[in-house]
């Protein structure tokens, strides 16, 4: 039972996320939560309904009561919810079984022939319904050179969020690049370069910036220059034939100003085990 | 409560015929049963401790990697496991239920044999990395064969004893046992086509998008009639017996088992939703699944509504139990499957852990639970005695329950908060984990206690061996057991339309096949025969030779297990992977290699982004270039060679395949390789890695730089 609720707290939950994520616009949710109360009322309506007519039946002495319904009394059910329930499940009161016990016997294995429950109908009916909705709004009732569904849903996400990166980033001040970057020796600034060092940089270039499969960054010769602005642009931009990374897509501008200056505070920390110097000698500045 | 007795007609004995029925087969398929679903269940156990902790892939020894054991592990607890438990169970059911002894004792034994060396065999090849690259099919050509074989011996004793029988009708059990047959034998065969390049290696005829939609109609359906249609039949069997009341509902029966069959082979693209697999097709997989619940719910109901008045016994009878934990976990998992085949759902849970939970209330629940059920019924039977400890029973019931609980929450909640942290964005429009590694340290916690969650079921499953064992030992089996039943008669009347079906079993069995062959035809041959589902890209090229060895290691490591290859079209993956897949990407790829996880970041466009150094200290120690990564080292790739005696045989053969070499390229392979693997050998050496150009290395790096290159060249590529 604990997992059943898991399960259905669990499929709301990433319903929920769903939307977060992708953005569903305001029309859609309404219309979602418009249809689940809907749904919810006819539920409501319909158990009430059903409550009622059967009241109205138990007040009415005169109407003549089924045998199903002596059998159903007789096992002590009673109250509408039993016997929605019972109509619900269309099975025969067991003291009735014999009615519907078939000829079959199967090394003793005998067969009932009750209906199918009609909810279980219900559910089957509704599903099969609604999957040739989904294949006519999908598919048939579609322009013929309309973008295959799952093309047409990437192109409206990557625009939604261009124009969500755009809006956002007019309001930040965040737009440092190569031209106006700037050498920073706040301690604040470079503790966080060295976060970044360390989780993205260290790998290749050493814990230290001894240098590994990438150069030494501790000594005073560049490959690709020594300056600020352009560590800021090899970090941004990479060397890809080099096996530099462009860390542009997964670096803010931010964070690629605060790991250049915390590069170029290691000049002449001269660490352990260090590479031995490559490029062109850059005096400091 | 119904009497039995009063249904038995009294018969005339003139006619009586006098038979037994043979539980040694059954015995034996019931101990094969546990003891390979004990050793399956320890597999997975030493899997998820490999994921909760690397160190687990002892001593770095290939053979004993996740990507071999973890095939070993589904291969076990799928085919050994539930397969043996299936075998029992039907060679115990259906020749009571037709009231004939099993029509060979021969092709009895061939069975039980046959089946118990193909599973030794694969307890062989797997670790050894004999591989064909295809989920749940992984076993290589000589061995598929072998299946193939057995599986018919199976059904050909199956059908000649419904042709014996002295029973008229085929009870619902035995539909379902016929659908377990013909579509087995089709999924198999149809799935496993391979041309051969030795005795262990073979390539799928099928490449790319045909060979993702083949294997996952296999894949999908290996799950429904292999884990569900026979144990439902089962079901039908046990649940009525040990309960001792008829079944709820006869005519469910009838409209469950055909809308069951028949839909449940359309759903196989729901494991395949936002691939490149064609729109229509993966539409075509999310509304069979969705049509799906109900066919499923009947079997469901069906068994626990035959429950109704004897709930009390549920509380005290342990067969009972078990099954009732099953049927809700079916339900459970019925219910979610179609869930997870919502498109929206799906972006979220596919790649993740999530689905390893579902699978596993499958495993655990339906088919685990059934199987110890059905066993905690025939031991006692069998043995003629009674179950030697309830107390046991009742400890194994509750260990395999917190077991279950243990396993599947830790991965509900693992799937879910790495899916969450691998869709994050910042305001600035940067992956806010844009480290994959991240989303994996994230979730290490949750591995370890789903190992627990492993390690209770398996003292469980002992637990269970111990009760089996002790329970034999205090009877004696009952190795023939005495019936008599009139000789069939002509001449009876059909009262209602499906009893002209279930009285021949010949009709039955091609109706079921016509049943199942309608869906994969419908979304198989238009995929295949229709170009525009396939859009090729003119600059993709076929693999060199050295690619196409890097290839062959990466399948034998198991590498699709942990990694896929493909780009789902959100933003969540072309920022982090680079531009989404398109089938035209696929078309050389004999098996494609898509994959279904992602414990790794996604590969298919890793060719270029780092460099070959990177690569081959990434293999030696992955915890060197990614601190805190879970993946196992590989250092034999840098000792072992390639072998290119039989590069030529493998272009011709891939040519064979459709793969446009030209004529004569045989001839010009090995130095085309050389060449490659000399340029890779100096870059290496030039970021200070000493290798010589033979070496498996080095081809698996060939392989990695090339994927996702070819695309990237096309300055548009078209989107349909």
């Amino acid at each position: 039972m604990a997992l059943v609720l898991m399960g259905l707290t669990g499929q709301s939950a990433f319903a929920a996320t769903d939307q977060l994520i992708y953005g569903v616009d305001n029309f859609d949710t309404l219309l979602f939560i418009l249809i689940a109360i809907l749904g919810l009322l006819f539920v409501a309506i319909m158990i009430v309904a059903l409550g009622l007519l059967y009241v109205v039946r138990q007040s009415l002495q005169s109407m003549p009561k089924t045998e199903e319904e002596l059998a159903f009394e007789k096992s002590g059910e009673t109250g509408w919810w039993q016997f929605f329930w019972q109509k619900m499940q269309a099975a025969k009161p067991m003291e009735l079984e014999k009615d519907i016990l078939m000829d079959h016997n199967y090394d003793g294995i005998q067969e009932l022939d009750n209906d199918l429950p009609p909810w279980w109908k219900a559910m089957f009916y509704i599903c099969i319904l609604s999957s040739f909705v989904y294949l006519g709004v999908y598919h048939w009732w579609v322009e013929s050179d309309a973008e295959p569904v799952s093309i047409a849903e990437y192109h409206e996400t990557m625009e939604e969020a261009e124009a969500a990166k755009k809006a956002y980033l007019a309001t930040m001040a965040n737009s440092i690049d190569e031209t106006n970057v700037t050498v920073s020796t706040d301690a604040g600034d470079l503790s966080a370069g060295k976060k970044v060092f360390d989780g993205n940089c260290k790998a290749c270039h050493g814990g230290a910036g001894e240098g590994g499969v990438g150069p030494n960054l501790t000594d005073e010769y560049w490959l690709h220059g020594g300056d600020v602005a352009s560590i800021f642009k090899t970090v941004k931009y990479g060397v890809t034939e080099k096996g530099m990374l462009a860390w542009e897509s997964k670096l803010t501008p931010q964070q690629m100003s605060q790991v250049s200056s915390y590069i170029l505070s290691l000049q002449g920390t001269n660490p352990p085990n260090g590479k031995a110097p490559q490029g062109e000698k850059v005096a400091a500045e | 409560m119904i009497d039995k007795e009063q249904q038995h007609k009294p018969e005339t004995t003139s006619n009586l015929e006098h038979f037994s029925y043979d539980n040694v087969i059954v015995k034996n398929f019931a101990i094969a049963t546990m003891f390979w679903g004990v050793a399956g269940m320890v597999v997975g156990l030493l899997v998820a401790l490999q994921l909760a902790n690397p160190i687990f892939n002892i001593g770095e020894q290939a053979w004993l990697t996740f990507g071999r054991l973890r095939p070993l592990h589904t291969n076990a607890v799928i085919f050994a496991f539930v397969g043996n438990g299936m075998f029992a169970g039907i060679y115990y059911s259906l020749p009571r239920l037709l009231k004939a002894r099993m029509f060979s004792d021969l092709l009895g034994k061939i069975h039980f044999w046959g089946w118990q060396l193909i599973i030794l065999s694969a307890l062989i090849t797997l670790p050894l990395g004999f591989t064909q690259g295809k989920e749940y099919a992984e076993l290589e050509w000589p061995i598929d064969i072998a299946i193939a074989v057995i599986w018919v011996v199976f059904g050909l004793n199956m059908i000649m004893t419904m042709i014996k029988r002295r029973e008229r009708h085929l009870y619902v059990a035995i539909w379902f046992y016929i659908a377990t047959f013909v579509t087995v034998a089709v999924l198999h065969i149809v799935n496993s086509l391979a041309l051969p390049l030795s005795l262990f290696n073979s390539y799928s005829v099928f490449a790319g998008v045909q060979d993702a939609l083949v294997q996952w109609w296999y894949g999908h359906n290996a799950v429904a009639f292999f884990l569900t249609t026979p144990y439902l039949g089962l079901m039908y069997y046990f649940v009525p017996k040990a309960a001792n009341r008829p079944v709820y509902s006869y005519r469910l029966s009838i409209i469950h088992f055909w809308s069951l069959i028949f839909i449940y082979i359309w759903a196989g693209p729901h494991h395949l939703l936002y691939t490149s697999l064609p729109d229509w097709a993966q539409s075509l997989g999310t509304v069979f699944s969705v049509m799906l619940i109900a066919p499923s719910w009947g079997g469901m109901l069906n068994g626990l509504l035959t429950l109704r008045g004897v709930w009390d016994k549920v509380r005290t009878e342990p067969v009972l139990k078990f099954m009732v934990v099953a049927l809700t976990a079916y339900g459970m998992a019925t219910f979610e499957g179609p869930m997870l085949s919502f498109k929206n759902v799906n972006a979220i849970t596919h790649y993740t852990d999530w689905t390893i939970a579902h699978v596993h209330v499958g495993a655990l629940g339906w088919n685990g639970f059934l199987t110890f059920g059905m066993l905690y019924w025939l031991f006692p039977k069998m043995y003629r005695t009674k179950l030697h400890s309830l107390k046991l029973a009742n400890v194994h019931f509750w260990l395999g329950t917190l077991g279950i609980v243990f396993y599947v929450i830790p991965m509900y909640w693992a799937g879910l908060t790495q899916s969450l942290m691998w869709k994050d964005f910042t305001p600035e429009g940067f992956l806010k984990y844009p480290n994959f590694l991240e989303t994996v340290t994230q979730i290490i916690h949750m591995y370890e206690l789903r190992a627990f969650g492993g390690l209770l079921y398996v003292i469980g499953a002992l637990v269970a061996v111990y009760n089996y064992y002790m329970t034999a030992a205090s009877g004696s089996l009952l190795k023939e057991e005495e019936a008599s039943a009139p000789a069939l008669q002509g001449g009876h009347k059909i009262k209602r339309w499906h009893e002209w079906i279930e009285a021949r079993p010949i009709q039955m069995t091609i109706f079921s096949l016509i049943a199942i062959s309608i869906g994969g035809l419908v979304e198989f041959l238009p995929t295949y025969f229709v170009k525009s589902n396939t859009p090729t890209i003119s600059t993709v090229q076929p693999y060199t030779p050295l690619e196409l060895k890097g290839r062959d290691i990466y399948i034998r490591e198991g590498c699709y297990l942990c990694h896929s290859q493909m780009i789902r079209p959100f933003r969540s993956e072309t920022e982090r992977y680079g531009d989404y897949s398109k089938s035209g990407e696929f078309v050389y790829d004999h098996p494609f290699q898509w994959g279904s996880k992602r414990t790794g970041p996604d590969l298919a466009r890793v060719g270029g982004k780092y460099p070959d150094s990177w690569h081959y200290n990434h293999m030696l120690d992955p915890g060197s270039m990614s601190p805190g990564s879970i993946m196992p080292s590989y250092p034999w790739l840098l000792d072992d060679d390639i072998s290119v005696d039989d590069v030529p045989a493998q272009i011709a053969l891939m040519r064979n395949l459709g793969v446009p070499y030209e004529e004569g390229y045989e001839d010009k392979a090995v130095a085309d390789l050389d060449k490659q693997a000399d340029e890779i050998t100096e870059s290496l050496l030039n970021d200070g890695s000493e290798t010589e150009p033979r070496k498996e290395i080095v081809a698996l790096i060939a392989y990695l730089q090339r994927l996702g290159i070819d695309a990237g060249k096309a300055s548009s590529v078209p989107l349909k």
